[in-house]
């Protein structure tokens, strides 16, 4: 899997690409999200980038495996993480599910959604992120870390 | 995650160690809830100074838990979230949801 970034972003050449899957099953996510974070480790991203770059990860599969895979683990996600020459890092979470629309999700801050349990992770991923865009109806995030 | 509860002055106290996202460690956490609420608890404090991170799933139980404690007339206290953790409850606009207190024992002692 190989992706291009926005022209507007100029990051430069790939300089690290790493790729997994994960099944379709709540427990393997923890696992996966380990795998990405130690990979982060190995290109030597700071702890707080990739404290926010880990959750904004473990939030990304959890709602593929969750929606787009219906918790089915003969389903599938796929995760691609690149590294650019400016250090910028593109993060490109897909799963086989038929999207959704992010714009209408309701804003978990709102009072009459605070004490909610559910709701909160696209909301997280974009506080986290620097830039986060949404592919095929949604099944597929792309979440950037400058 | 590690789970270990203890009683003290009328008040079950929480300590969780290891990082508080979904999959076994919300589970863990949703079924050690169960079973103290049907055991008639509800005054609850929950330290966090071990759990470097909490996903959106886990502040998920822990907003559930307050609700629930609140509804019985008990409440959930924090202790000592770690720095990530409280970023992360702020974000989301819970953390002043919550009562947070420097150690176990000032937190024991808030309810009385």
């Amino acid at each position: 899997m190989s992706f291009e970034a926005g022209a507007a972003d100029q990051p430069g050449q790939v300089t690290n690409t790493f790729e997994l899957r994960l099944r379709g099953d709540v427990h393997a996510i923890s696992a996966a999200a380990d795998s990405i974070s130690a990979k982060l480790e190995q290109l030597q991203v700071p702890e707080e980038k990739r404290m926010e770059i880990l959750l904004a990860v473990q939030e990304a599969f959890a709602n593929a495996v969750v929606h787009g895979c219906d918790n089915d683990p003969s389903k599938e996600v796929r995760c691609c993480l690149e590294q650019y020459a400016n250090g910028r890092i593109l993060i490109v979470v897909s799963d086989p599910g038929p999207g959704y629309s992010p714009q209408q999700l309701p804003d978990p801050m709102q009072a009459d959604h605070i004490y909610q349990d559910h709701g909160r992770g696209i909301f997280i991923i974009r506080q986290l992120m620097d830039d986060v865009s949404f592919e095929n109806n949604g099944s597929e995030i792309r979440m950037w870390k400058y | 995650m590690d789970i270990n509860v203890r009683k003290r002055s009328q008040v079950q106290v929480v300590q969780l160690k290891g990082q508080l996202r979904l999959g076994d460690a919300v589970d863990e956490l949703q079924r050690t809830i169960d079973e103290s609420m049907a055991e008639g608890d509800a005054r609850f404090v929950v330290n966090l100074a071990e759990v470097p991170m909490i996903d959106s799933s886990g502040i998920g139980v822990l907003v559930r838990f307050l609700t629930s404690a609140k509804k019985r007339g008990g409440s959930v206290k924090l202790v000592n979230p770690s720095s990530f953790a409280q970023k992360t409850l702020r974000l989301v606009g819970v953390l002043n949801l919550f009562e947070v207190y420097e150690d176990d024992d000032q937190a024991v002692a808030s309810f009385n």
